[in-house]
C-alpha cells in the first residue's frame, strides 16, 4: 500500500469517526439537565389525548416535586399532594402534557358549600424569552395558565400576577382525565402554534418554562393553597431533540478539531526536523 | 378633637360636621339600616320579599340573604356566632379564622309533597318530602328561660355592609369590595371564582356559596332599587325595609346628619351594631328589644328584666347598657306627658323620612 494510499484510508477513517461521534455522542453524554421536560414526537393516530393512549407508553415521565405555594391565604401550608408525574408529547399540530398524581379521593362536585374539587394546571410564559415571576407571573411578565378541574372544568387563562387569572374568551385547550386506583391521570393538549394576543406560541426552537400546580379538593385546598413545582422547561430547544443543522455544526467542529491537530503536528514534525 | 382621636364607632354627640362618622377608606357615603326589634314579629315578609327578589332557584334554593331568626337560639346558618371570621384586634391588620358552614347548618331547601296534596286528593299532611333534622328558624319561638319567665325575640339580618368587611379583606381576587358611592359591600361576579374566603371571613355569615353558577353571592342592599332602577324609575329603599308590615326598618346614609339613622346611631346612641366585637364595624343597627319584667309564681310582675341584659350585651356590646337606659328615660319622660324626639324617630311613620335616599343625589 503507498504512503498516499494510506493516507486517504486513514483519512477517511478519521472523517467517518469525526460524523459519528458528532451524530451520535452527544445525545449519549448529556445526561438529561435539571428540570427539564422532554417533549417527544408522537403520531395521532397513538391516542395522546387519551390518558391511557399508547402514545405514553414511549414517553419518559418526570418525577416532579411539589411543595404548598407561599401564599397569606389561610392554612396555605397545609397542602396534600407532593409529586406529579409530568410527560409531554407532541404532534406537528398540537402538544399534550400528561399529569398525573396520587389522590385518595375524586372530588368531582362542589354542590355542598364546604366541598371543594380537585384540580391541576400548567404555566407557561406569554413571552417565552423570559422567566415570569413563578406566582402567577407579573404586570409586565404574564403567564397563560391551562386549568382542568374534576367538575369538568377546563380553562385557558391569563395571568399578570397573584389574584388576576382571567378566562381567555375561547379556551384552545382541552382536557382528559381519567381516575383510577387513587390517581388521577389527565391529559391537557393545546395547538403548538399560536398567533393570538396574549397565548403562549410554542412553535419556538428555544426552551419554554413550565411550572405546575394541583389542588386536592377534599383538603380544601383551593387558590394559592395549593402544591406547586419550581420552574422547569419543555426541551422545546437545541438538545436530544434540536433541530437537524445541531449535527452539521457538530461534524464541522469535528473537523475543524481534526484539522487542527493535524496542522499542529506536521508543523511540530517539521520544526524538529525530520524526514521521511 | 381630631377626627383621629374620635373613638370607632362613637358619636360625638352633637352634630358638628363630619367628626362623628367613621366612613371607610375611599368609600363616599356609607348606606345604612336601624333595624327596631321591639317591633319585629317574626312573620318572614322581608325573607320571602328578599327570596322572590333575589334568591329563587339557579342553586340559591338554600340562601336567605335575609332571614330572620329567633333570640336566644342557634340562628342561620346553625351556630353561625362560633362560626369565626372577622378581626383579632381594631386596627383590622389581623383576621380571626372562619369557617364555611356546610349544607346542613344552612338547613337544605325542602321540597313539599304539594302536588299530592293540593292536586291529587292525597289526605297526607302537607310535608317536606325528605326527612330533614335542621333548617332555618327550626328553633323558632324556642328562645330560653323557664316559664312563667321565658323569653324570646325575634332578629332579621341581612349583609351588615360593614366598614371594615374582613370578607373583602378574605378575596385573594379582590372580587368582592365595597363600592365607592355608597358603601355597599358587592361581589363583582365576573371576577369571582367561587373560592369562598369571603363565606368563611364573614363573621355574621352573610356570604352563600352558588353551586350552580360556582361563585359566591350577598345581598346587594337591593342597590337597583335605592338608584332607582326599577320600571318607572322611582327610587326604593331595599325590598326588606319597604315590605315590613309594621315597619320597623329605616334606611338611609349614616353620614346624613339631617336623617334618623345619624340620628339614633350617633346622636342618641340607641342603635348598635350586632356583635360589635367582631369588629367589622356593621352599618346595620339595631334598637335593643324591651320586654315585660319578669313573673313571681303567683303572676305578679316583679321587678326584674326578663330578657336578661348580660345576654343584651353579648349580642350588642356593652353600649347595650346605655341604650336601654336611654329610651327608657325617654318613655317615662313622654309618660310624664314630655316630648322625645328619640321617640318622635322610633315612632315615625311617614315613609319619606324613613326612607331618606335621595339625599346625596346632586353631587
Amino acid at each position: 500500500m503507498s504512503d498516499d494510499r494510506r493516507a486517504a484510508v486513514v483519512g477517511a477513517v478519521v472523517a467517518c469517526l469525526v460524523v459519528t461521534t458528532a451524530a451520535f455522542v452527544p445525545p449519549l453524554v448529556s445526561a438529561r439537565p435539571a428540570n427539564q421536560i422532554p417533549v417527544e414526537s408522537v403520531r395521532t393516530g397513538e391516542n395522546p389525548a387519551d390518558p391511557t393512549g399508547e402514545a405514553w407508553d414511549a414517553v419518559p415521565p418526570v418525577e416532579v416535586p411539589m411543595a404548598s405555594a407561599p401564599s397569606g391565604l389561610p392554612n396555605a401550608s397545609d397542602t396534600s399532594v407532593s409529586a406529579l408525574r409530568v410527560q409531554a408529547a407532541r404532534t406537528d399540530a398540537r402538544i399534550y402534557l400528561r399529569l398525573s398524581w396520587g389522590d385518595g379521593t375524586a372530588d368531582r362536585n362542589a354542590s355542598d358549600p364546604r366541598r371543594f374539587v380537585d384540580a391541576a394546571a400548567v404555566q407557561v410564559p406569554v413571552n417565552t424569552t423570559e422567566r415570569p415571576p413563578i406566582s402567577m407571573g407579573s404586570t409586565r411578565n404574564r403567564v397563560n395558565v391551562w386549568y382542568w378541574g374534576a367538575d369538568d372544568t377546563t380553562e385557558e387563562l391569563l395571568a399578570g400576577g397573584p389574584g388576576t387569572t382571567t378566562e381567555f374568551d375561547r379556551a384552545a385547550v382541552n382536557a382528559s382525565p381519567r381516575y383510577d386506583d387513587g390517581r388521577w391521570t389527565v391529559v391537557l393538549s393545546r395547538p403548538v402554534a399560536s398567533d393570538a394576543t396574549n397565548r403562549t406560541t410554542l412553535a419556538v426552537d428555544h426552551d419554554v418554562d413550565v411550572a405546575f400546580a394541583v389542588w386536592n379538593g377534599s383538603n380544601m385546598e383551593r387558590a394559592g393553597r395549593k402544591s406547586v413545582s419550581e420552574w422547569y422547561h419543555f426541551a422545546l430547544g437545541p438538545g436530544p431533540q434540536g433541530p437537524p443543522y445541531e449535527s452539521i455544526l457538530w461534524v464541522v467542529a469535528g473537523f475543524a478539531v481534526v484539522g487542527t491537530a493535524l496542522v499542529t503536528i506536521q508543523g511540530v514534525r517539521g520544526n524538529r526536523g525530520e524526514t521521511r | 378633637m381630631s377626627a383621629d382621636d374620635t373613638p370607632t364607632g362613637t358619636a360625638t354627640g352633637t352634630a358638628d360636621g363630619d367628626e362623628g362618622v367613621d366612613l371607610a377608606d375611599g368609600v363616599d357615603h356609607q348606606v345604612a339600616m336601624v333595624m327596631d326589634l321591639n317591633k319585629c314579629i317574626g312573620c318572614q315578609t322581608c325573607t320571602v320579599a328578599c327570596k322572590s327578589l333575589w334568591t329563587e332557584g339557579g342553586g340559591r334554593d338554600y340562601m336567605y340573604w335575609n332571614n330572620v331568626e329567633t333570640k336566644p337560639g342557634a340562628g342561620y346558618p346553625r351556630d353561625w356566632e362560633e362560626s369565626g371570621g372577622g378581626w383579632q384586634s381594631s386596627d383590622h391588620s389581623e383576621r380571626r379564622p372562619g369557617e364555611i358552614p356546610d349544607k346542613e347548618e344552612y338547613g337544605e331547601a325542602w321540597e313539599f309533597n304539594h302536588e299530592e296534596v293540593m292536586y291529587e286528593g292525597s289526605d297526607q299532611p302537607l310535608r317536606p318530602e325528605s326527612d330533614p333534622e335542621w333548617g332555618p328558624n327550626w328553633d323558632e319561638d324556642q328562645g330560653a328561660g323557664e316559664h312563667p319567665n321565658s323569653y324570646y325575640f325575634y332578629l332579621p339580618r341581612i349583609c351588615n355592609h360593614c366598614t371594615h368587611p374582613s370578607c373583602v379583606e378574605a378575596c385573594p381576587r379582590k372580587a368582592i369590595y365595597k363600592r365607592e358611592e355608597d358603601g355597599i359591600v358587592l361581589i363583582d361576579q365576573e371576577r369571582c371564582r367561587g373560592y369562598r374566603y369571603c363565606v368563611e371571613g364573614c363573621p355574621y355569615k352573610k356570604v352563600y356559596y352558588n353551586a350552580a353558577q360556582k361563585t359566591s353571592e350577598k345581598c346587594i342592599f337591593c342597590y337597583p332599587r335605592i338608584e332607582g332602577e326599577g320600571p318607572d324609575g322611582e327610587t326604593f329603599a331595599p325590598a326588606c325595609a319597604e315590605d315590613c308590615p309594621p315597619q320597623l326598618r329605616l334606611v338611609g346614609f349614616l353620614d346624613d346628619e339631617a336623617g334618623p339613622v345619624h340620628k339614633l346611631v350617633e346622636e342618641y346612641e340607641v342603635a348598635l351594631p350586632l356583635h360589635p366585637e367582631y369588629r367589622t364595624q356593621p352599618n346595620v343597627y339595631y334598637i335593643p328589644p324591651f320586654a315585660p319584667p319578669q313573673h313571681s309564681d303567683d303572676g305578679e310582675s316583679i321587678d326584674v328584666e326578663r330578657i336578661p341584659r348580660p345576654y343584651l350585651e353579648e349580642l350588642f356590646g356593652e353600649r347595650v347598657h346605655d341604650a336601654l337606659d336611654r329610651i327608657a328615660r325617654e318613655r317615662d319622660e313622654v309618660d310624664r306627658g314630655g316630648e322625645s324626639e328619640l321617640l318622635d324617630l322610633l315612632t315615625d311613620t311617614n315613609p319619606a323620612r324613613k326612607y331618606r335616599l335621595g339625599v346625596f343625589d346632586d353631587e
